[in-house]
């Protein structure tokens, strides 16, 4: 009873098989107060990482800059990152200085190397035919799933994000919005089993325009939701019906939230104007409003664009971090001041990294393995994870002689270690990341 | 009973159309005085089903003449109108001058309105939809819009007006000539060189460290003809010995490519020496500097080796006969094209009957693209008064979903309030988020093997502005001229034709020709019946604001089928 209330707010694709696909989830007792979300921060295009975490001291430095040439940011301008012991290796680009202040506080954690695979991978085993390696390298599109599906062989239509928060459905059954939400539009890493994630707008109201209390409208009105459960023979039509539904149900219960303007997570993004600020901050009110709408676990995705710096990367880099930088230190700032900020941890997704070696059009190109970032109370931060690759061009990370770095962390460990924490058991794990048993450990020690 | 719909419904824009049309595409000429027009026949379903996937939005005019005619005829014609041309835009330079910025606070004044007319898609997003909702040459539009999809470039890197302009005119120019011109027009074009970089792109300079840039070398393989895996001709992926896909290139090809690519640069500014790098100039194909050009020998598809010290045009050519003649682009190109104007999920047999237009016309030509549209457009799966199978059909991308119903019945609009409201329902015109367009040919509804690319940006947010498009035109009354725009009309739907057309039933009646090619379900009408009857009885127009409201906003009218 309480699922299929669940099922109408979340839009999902009615039906047995739908119903069937959801008997699946973790029966796990929670503590009332229990509330834990996950944000996927997607870099869209490829984010260069050797240029978001740079070798800083002298050795490194050095040989940093004489394979990056054009590209080379000056050591000068590196943000140092201190780690424990009062050790010094690396340095944020200078466009990250809220995070660098949130790396000081140790709630920020680097993972080195993360990348699609299939199984651990050495160099020599890349360049055999016979190891299984992931489909389609350096491809955007193709990419961009395998990192959002952690499956690296076979193509899959759900996501991490959804099949984790499927796992949760008995825990969420008394939400009012679906477990996944999208400030990014619609997206795989979000897409569960039988649903997707509501894509809510961060500008503007949430909903129908165009009714008053007139009885006309009220008819018109009902009209429009009776058409909905008409007609549902042919799939397109059904699938734009339930479009519909679960946006006429999610923007009324979200549109007071979403408009609100003068709350404890608002005051923490004044001044801040970027279309990618607006959708943290709409994030954050929903999380704000988590107790209201009875959420226990949710998975949120926000997408910055156009790090597919082919040219001008420099300016580009810089010109994106400017927006990504600003708005996580908000967004982090937020979640703390409303109490949550270790019930709420953020991580980046891209790609791939970009090659070391510069292009001729003052840029870099598609490559593999790249650095990501965890944010949160929760996190151990402060440290790196994972194993720095070697700048060298054809050296013992590189795929080929660009600097496409094989990676050492797989896409499945970077995500059982989120998932371990959001509360998914083993038997869950092995739902959500069905190739993690390839790899060892299996969870990393970042959060 | 035939005769009065048509006289109610068509507009002057439709009509004009018609004429246009029936002269032989508006070529011109002394034509002969017109003889009277034989009695319509009553266009069919598969009539209106045909200008649904053919043009940007079925008008009853083009549904009677198109019934006359016949489909095959009515192709024909449609095929040798003139082509629609982005007009009234010129040269700028790439850094806009102090006097044509934008100020937010004052959006008005002479500079912003500079930079929007010039630093801005604006007009060449209202003029793609005035266009779309005003000349003859309907197919043409649809497929250069459907190309632009494929051959993408975006406002986000080319925001001079004059260049996204005559991008878009070469590809109304060439939709329906040979897919090799369309490649080499793309690929020397230098908007799209600045957008993936093939513009400037230098060899391999061994003291900086650098080597050619990837981007389009990558992109043009991926993404505009061939593909990442081997396909048989009716669009399914060739296997392996274990079963597996086949790659059609790996990271060598790439780098073949984008060796290949090199040495090119803009054209020179008007009375400016030509150079090695020419600054950024839209206007005219690029032009090579052999010096510039990788010299060493380049590995291409399927083991091509093309040999050192070619002339960077010399290189060009082999590389792009190399990809046209890829047994994979008759079914990758065909399958997007069949996606875009008829049905996201195309049988096998559907696709394997274009892919073989493709490969030869009928008359040993490969690549004719008139020939491909025709054969996706009459292809038996295509046509017929109703779909056989239950995922036939597309939702109705935006910019389609606009015009569509602005045809439909009877509307006029300057351009100004579509061009706003389509980036909320998630189709910036002519400005996607990546070289991988709006949405991907591969999107699948969750849960379900059902291809549906459009449905990628469909979501709870892009949803109800569709709706709320709706209820800004049909319910408030549209948009009223801008006065910062020149000749402007706003947007508008008058439904006082509609609403004299009878009661409920026949209000009803004509929206089921003109939106639904007659396929409301009884249910879906009782349904729309029951609210139109709600309403105040002391305003003409409710009832016919309401019925149009309803079924403009439903999925059963969004899902072209």
């Amino acid at each position: 009873m309480k699922r299929r209330k669940f099922l109408f707010h979340a839009g999902a694709l009615a039906g047995t098989a739908a119903l069937g696909q959801l008997g699946v989830f973790a029966a796990r007792a929670a503590p009332a107060d229990d509330y834990k979300a996950l944000v996927c921060i997607f870099l869209a295009g490829g984010n260069d990482t050797n240029n978001t975490i740079v070798p800083i001291d002298s050795a490194g430095y050095t040989n940093y800059a004489q394979v990056r040439g054009p590209l080379a940011l000056p050591q000068a301008q590196l943000l140092p990152l201190q780690e424990s012991g009062g050790v010094l290796r690396f340095g944020f680009h200078p466009g990250l200085q809220g995070l660098q202040n949130l790396w000081a506080a140790g709630n920020l954690a680097v993972v080195a190397n993360v990348g699609t695979l299939v199984q651990p991978l050495t160099k020599a085993q890349y360049q055999s035919s016979s190891t299984p390696k992931p489909a389609t390298l350096f491809s955007h599109i193709d990419q961009q799933h395998e990192w959002q599906t952690s499956i690296s062989n076979v193509s899959s239509s759900t996501g991490w994000g959804g099949r984790l928060a499927d796992q949760f459905n008995a825990l969420n059954v008394n939400a009012m919005v679906p477990p996944m939400i999208s400030t990014g539009g619609n997206n795989l890493f979000v897409t569960g089993a039988a649903s997707q994630a509501l894509v809510i707008p961060t500008s503007g109201s949430f909903g129908l325009s165009g009714f008053s209390n007139s009885s006309g409208d009220a008819a018109r009105r009902s009209a429009l939701a009776s058409l909905l459960s008409v007609d549902r023979v042919a799939d397109l039509t059904m699938a734009a019906q339930d479009v519909m539904s679960g946006a006429l149900s999610s923007s009324a219960t979200l549109n007071p939230i979403l408009t609100a303007t003068n709350t404890t997570v608002t005051q923490h993004f004044t001044g801040l104007t970027t279309g990618f600020a607006n959708q943290l901050l709409a994030i954050a009110k929903v999380i704000e409003a988590h107790s209201a709408l009875g959420a226990k676990r949710q998975v949120f995705l926000a997408s910055l664009g156009s790090f597919d710096t082919h040219t001008n990367e420099l300016a580009t880099q810089q010109t994106l971090f400017a927006q990504l930088d600003p708005a996580l230190a908000a967004f982090h700032g937020a979640m703390t001041a409303i109490g949550a900020g270790s019930n709420v941890t953020s991580f980046t997704l891209s790609d791939f990294s970009r090659t070391l070696a510069p292009n001729t059009g003052g840029g870099s190109d598609h490559a593999w393995g790249s650095h990501h970032m965890v944010i949160g109370g929760a996190v151990h931060g402060g440290q790196v994870y994972g194993v720095m690759p070697t700048l060298a061009l054809g050296g013992p990370d590189d795929a080929g002689g660009q600097g496409r770095w094989i990676p050492t962390i797989a896409v499945d460990q970077y995500a059982a270690t989120l998932a371990t924490w959001f509360g998914a058991d083993a038997a869950a794990l092995t739902t959500v990341l069905p190739n993690l048993s390839a790899f060892s450990p299996s969870s990393l020690s970042f959060i | 009973m035939r005769a009065r719909f048509v006289g109610r419904f068509a507009s002057g824009v439709a009509l004009l159309i018609t004429a246009a049309a029936c002269g032989g595409g508006g070529s011109g000429g002394s034509a002969p005085p017109p003889t009277p027009p034989p009695p319509p026949a009553a266009p069919s379903a598969d009539t209106q089903r045909l200008l649904e996937q053919a043009t940007f939005g079925a008008t009853s005019a083009d549904a009677v003449h198109v019934q006359n005619v016949g489909i095959a005829a009515y192709l024909t014609e449609q095929m040798a109108a003139s082509p629609s041309q982005y007009s009234g835009f010129t040269y700028t330079p790439h850094t806009a001058p102090s006097n044509c910025q934008y100020h937010a606070a004052t959006p008005t004044d002479a500079s912003s309105i500079c930079a929007r007319d010039q630093y801005s898609l604006f007009h060449v997003q209202r003029q793609l939809f005035m266009n779309a909702l005003n000349h003859p040459d309907q197919l043409r539009q649809r497929v250069a819009f459907a190309l632009s999809q494929i051959f993408v470039v975006s406002g986000i890197e080319i925001y001079e007006a004059y260049g996204m302009a005559d991008y878009q005119n070469m590809l109304l120019n060439d939709a329906f000539g040979n897919f090799r011109t369309l490649l080499e027009d793309v690929t020397l074009s230098p908007v799209m060189g600045r957008y993936l970089d093939m513009a400037t792109n230098d060899k391999t300079d061994a003291a900086l460290g650098t080597s050619p840039n990837e981007n389009y070398g990558r992109e043009v393989l991926q993404l505009c003809s061939i593909g990442l895996y081997e396909l048989n001709p009716d669009g399914s992926q060739k296997l392996d010995g274990s079963g597996a896909p086949i790659p059609t290139y790996d990271q060598s090809v790439v780098i073949g490519f984008s060796a290949v690519f090199t040495g090119w640069t803009y054209a020179p500014l008007a009375g400016a020496a030509s150079k090695w790098a020419n600054p950024i100039n839209y206007d005219g194909a690029m032009l090579a500097f052999d010096t510039h050009h990788e010299p060493g020998s380049k590995t291409l598809l399927d083991g091509l080796t093309v040999p050192a010290g070619q002339s960077a045009a010399q290189d060009l050519k082999m590389a792009l006969d190399d990809i046209f003649n890829h047994p994979n682009v008759a079914p990758f190109i065909g399958k997007q094209l069949i996606q875009h104007l008829v049905t996201s999920n195309p049988s096998p047999a559907y696709i394997a009957r274009v892919s073989a237009v493709f490969a030869d016309n009928g008359s040993g030509v490969r690549g004719d693209m008139a020939a491909v549209v025709k054969a996706i457009l009459t292809d038996p799966e295509a046509r017929g008064d109703t779909p056989a199978q239950s995922n036939f059909g597309h939702l109705r991308e935006p910019a389609l979903f606009i015009t569509g119903m602005l045809r439909s019945l009877g509307g006029q609009s300057d351009g100004v309030l579509p061009r706003a409201l389509v980036s909320g329902m998630g189709q910036p015109i002519y400005t996607p988020p990546s070289v991988f367009n709006f949405y991907p040919p591969s999107f699948v509804l969750p849960g379900s093997q059902t291809l549906a690319p459009e449905f990628a940006i469909d979501n709870a947010s892009t949803a109800l502005a569709r709706a709320n498009f709706v209820n800004t035109v049909i319910m408030q009354g549209g948009a009223s001229p801008d006065p910062t725009v020149t000749g402007s009309t706003g947007t508008t739907i008058n439904l006082t034709a509609l609403a004299a057309a009878g009661d409920s039933n026949a209000i009803i009646a004509q929206l089921n020709q003109s939106l639904m090619h007659g396929s409301l379900t009884s249910a879906a009408s009782a349904v729309i019946l029951a609210a139109m009857n709600a309403q105040s009885t002391t305003d003409p127009l409710a009832a016919a604001r309401t019925a149009s409201y309803l079924l403009l906003t439903s999925a059963q009218y969004q899902v072209e089928r």
